[in-house]
């Protein structure tokens, strides 16, 4: 009897996606942002979080998806990553899911296609569908060749 | 030592490695010092003693080969001298010293460390020389044996010769023995032949070392009361004695265990000329500041540079909290300027910033160390190369005080060896031509540290025969990195600084001209990089100086704040000449180049506002320019708003996930702002020639 798993849930366009909340270092609201020049495309800047400098990446755009409006709801997810912090924008950040491993499924081989393997599991909570993403993935693959000290892919947490 | 627990062996480790630098450090001066005065004893006790505890600590950490070879160069040193060994003696020490050298960094890394041959090869070359020693004992397998056979061999004849061989005893016994005899007591060096064939060996052993402790007290015992060792043949101690020699003699005789008995006394006489020469070598050849460095020693304390730079990260922190609250505080007077909280406010504030402002500066004093650390080890880098070339070099060195930051003085001694080794290589010119030109035939080479404002400036000069800068122009358009128009704009200084460009760095190209410009521009990379700069001054025949100029830490920075194209911005003050401005009619393109004419020089155009990807600044206004020097050339920024001079906190970017060559760090201002800290170089380099063409040089 596997223990459930502890995602916290964030919405990126119309998806809800989750990742583990062990990863999760803290959930902030946007900040000014400093853009870095030269820098890759959906890298939008670094932001000052309490003193610390850390670099913020645009989930959106990393998506694909028509940049959203800036909005009130916006928050950056503060996560550890290989022991770099990494601050990801995201639409809203909604709450703590707990979803039963049972209910945690590998996802459709097409969807794999699809999304560059970002998605690592599909999980059903009250009807609605989570994606389960793999960050060191998102921020590893594709065209984030400017990436620095993720090209050993780290095991995947979840 | 197997008793530890890892952590504390790897702890032990780390101290040893740390040690061990200057203790190798002290062997290569004694050896440059045992190449003007051979037979100093000063030197040979400061070799030995380093020997000794490089030995001790190897081994206390389990490097036995390190331990064994520290322990056969121990015993060669502690046999008796002989008179006019010289060059073979400084030879063997510096040899010694690289392969320990060599050796320990092996073992950092935890691979196998590199055989040690060439010094062995020297070990046994300098012993061969040595008529009363026996090369061969020297590669046999670790054992506590030293050179000279049994006593029983020896006619008395011989005892003389033999007995610095047979009596190696370290520097700390013979420090003890000298003061048992010196007390009055009448030590005895005392050898023990074992029987060889001797049923219960070591039974025999402790029973012979039995004997010893009863004839008095033990000064020194080889081998050591712990050894076990299966292959002893001659037990030797040093015993401080009230019996007479022949009652010693007929206590150790026991039959069927010893075989022959060498005794002899340790001659007041013999320590006092010892001790005589030691005593008018001391004020010259141990200068008073070994014995202050004595007392440092004893002083200090050895941390972690991670643990200081912990600490000065978060002093860090504290000063954007204070300019923070200063923001807040002068917020706080503007809206309620009546309240009598507000007097109170400002001055708890006054008095924090004066307590942060000591704590930040006595956090930066344990970074700072003397750049004498650097100095120390360029006199072997003139020896060696000035030996490799067959020339005759001699080293200067003065301000050694000037305080640097650690890591400065770390990132600088790449680029200095390399200069130095340029200066005696190809700076200094061979003996007669130096006659010729009416020179001493001794070379100078210089290396000098002094304060400049906030910058330390690290001189490497020679006295050579300088650069000769019309055929490295030559050199230069040959090679395609100047054009020949180009290379009649140059002024004179701007033509030397041609040495810095890579296509001019290999050796074979420069030779035939000065030499210089091997790896130069790694030099002005390393320099750089560490926001410094290089600047070269040379007089064709007279000598060429290096002026190496560095900030004082890396901490933090006084930088111009600036805003372009929306976003901020900042650039090290030091690289800024100077501030004006203009307006878009006076820019003008020449050669697919946005120059800007200021006075009368021409400067290269960097429209900042490309950096970013925002709108650009808005055309024909009166726009701010700064000029900034970029290795020597200088670039006009265009900017859009002065926004003034900080001392910023730098923050490096390396944690972050892109490559970001364009920006050397970042800073965190009082109100929470991130302002980055332009990469001079690579941004120039970028921009400056935002339109292709072909050369920029």
């Amino acid at each position: 009897m596997k223990k459930d798993l502890h995602l916290v849930g964030f919405r990126v366009g119309r998806e809800t996606f989750g990742v583990p909340i062990a990863m999760v270092r803290e959930i902030v609201r946007v900040p000014e942002i400093t853009a870095v020049p030269n820098a890759p495309d959906h890298v939008e800047g670094v932001i000052n979080l309490r003193g610390k400098i850390v670099p913020v990446v645009d989930l959106r755009r990393r998506f694909g998806q028509p940049e959203v409006q800036k909005s009130k709801t916006n928050r950056i997810l503060v996560v550890d990553l290989a022991d770099k912090i990494v601050g990801l924008i995201v639409h809203s950040a909604s709450e703590v899911l707990k979803i039963p491993a049972a209910d945690m499924e590998a996802p459709d081989t097409l969807l794999q296609e699809n999304q560059n393997n970002f998605v690592i599991g599909v999980g059903k909570l009250h009807g609605r569908l989570i994606l389960l993403l793999d960050l060191n993935k998102v921020l590893q693959r594709g065209e984030l060749n400017g990436l620095n000290g993720l090209e050993q892919p780290a095991l995947a947490k979840a | 030592m197997t008793f530890f627990s890892e952590e504390r062996a790897a702890e032990l480790r780390e101290v040893f490695f740390e040690s061990s630098q200057e203790i190798l450090q002290g062997l290569n001066e004694c050896g440059l010092a045992l190449e003007k005065h051979a037979d100093d004893p000063a030197i040979l006790r400061r070799v030995r003693r380093a020997l000794h505890t490089l030995k001790g600590d190897a081994a206390a950490c389990g490097y036995l080969d390190m331990s064994k070879l520290a322990h056969d160069l121990e015993d060669a040193f502690s046999a008796e001298l002989p008179a006019g060994k010289t060059g073979a003696l400084a030879e063997l020490v510096l040899t010694a010293a690289d392969t320990f050298h060599a050796m320990l960094s092996a073992y950092r890394e935890n691979i196998l460390p590199p055989p040690s041959e060439a010094v062995r090869a020297c070990l046994q070359q300098y012993l061969g020389q040595h008529p009363g020693q026996h090369p061969a004992q020297h590669s046999a397998p670790h054992s506590a044996q030293h050179p000279g056979g049994g006593p029983s061999t020896l006619p008395p004849a011989e005892h003389s010769a033999s007995r610095g061989a047979q009596f190696g005893w370290s520097e700390y016994e013979q420090m003890m023995i000298e003061e048992a005899v010196a007390r009055g007591e009448a030590v005895y060096n005392v050898a023990l032949e074992i029987v060889p064939d001797s049923p219960l060996r070591a039974a025999a052993l402790q029973l012979v070392r039995n004997v010893l402790h009863a004839c008095g007290s033990i000064l020194a015992l080889r081998p050591d009361d712990n050894v076990v060792v299966e292959d002893v043949k001659v037990i030797e101690a040093a015993v401080a004695s009230s019996r007479s020699r022949d009652w010693i003699e007929q206590k150790c005789a026991i039959p069927s265990v010893v075989s022959a008995i060498l005794i002899e006394k340790i001659e007041d006489s013999e320590m006092k000329i010892v001790e005589s020469g030691q005593a008018h070598l001391v004020p010259q050849a141990v200068p008073p500041s070994s014995v202050a460095a004595l007392h440092t020693v004893e002083n200090s304390l050895r941390v972690d540079t991670a643990r200081i730079d912990a600490v000065m990260n978060l002093v860090g922190e504290l000063i954007i909290g204070k300019s923070a609250l200063q923001q807040i505080v002068s917020e706080f007077e503007k809206r309620l300027p009546r309240d009598p909280l507000r007097s109170r406010f400002v001055d708890a504030l006054a008095f924090q910033s004066r307590v942060l402002g000591d704590l930040q500066k006595s956090v930066m004093k344990i970074r700072m160390v003397p750049v004498e650390q650097l100095f120390r080890r360029f006199p072997r880098v003139v020896r060696d190369v000035a030996k490799s070339c067959g020339k005759d070099v001699a080293l200067t060195v003065s301000g050694q005080q000037t305080d640097l930051d650690k890591s400065i003085l770390d990132a600088l001694a790449e680029p200095m060896a390399h200069l130095v080794r340029n200066a005696v290589g190809h700076g200094i010119e061979p003996s007669e031509e130096r006659i010729a030109a009416g020179k001493p035939a001794r070379g100078m080479v210089r290396l000098k540290a002094y304060h400049q404002g906030n910058q330390v400036v690290i001189e490497v000069g020679d006295d050579g025969r300088g650069i000769d800068s019309a055929s490295l122009l030559s050199k230069a358009i040959e090679r395609g990195i100047i054009t020949r128009e180009e290379a009649a704009r140059l002024s004179p200084a701007e033509s030397l600084n041609l040495v810095f460009q890579p296509g001019l760095s290999t050796a074979s190209q420069v030779t035939e001209i000065s030499g210089r410009g091997v790896g130069m521009d790694v030099v002005r990379t390393a320099l750089e990089h560490m926001k410094g700069s290089v600047r070269i001054e040379s007089k064709p025949g007279v000598g060429t100086t290096f002026l190496l100029m560095v900030p004082l830490t890396l901490a933090s920075i006084q930088a111009l704040l600036f805003r372009a194209g929306d976003q901020l911005y900042a650039v090290p003050l030091t690289m800024v000449l100077e501030i004006t401005r203009a307006t878009e009619d006076e820019i003008h393109r020449v050669d697919n180049r946005e120059v800007l004419r200021l006075r009368d020089q021409v400067l290269t155009v960097v429209r900042l506002d490309r950096l970013a990807r925002t709108r650009p600044v808005a055309v024909a206004r009166r726009l701010y320019v700064v000029v900034v020097a970029v290795a020597d050339r200088k670039f006009a920024l265009l900017v859009d708003r002065m926004v003034g001079e900080e001392e910023l906190v730098m923050k490096s970017l390396d944690g972050c996930l892109f490559d970001a060559e364009m920006v050397s760090g970042a800073s965190i201002l009082g109100d929470g702002t991130v302002v980055l800290i332009l990469n001079l170089p690579a941004v120039t380099a970028r921009l400056g020639k935002a339109q292709p063409l072909e050369a920029t040089a």
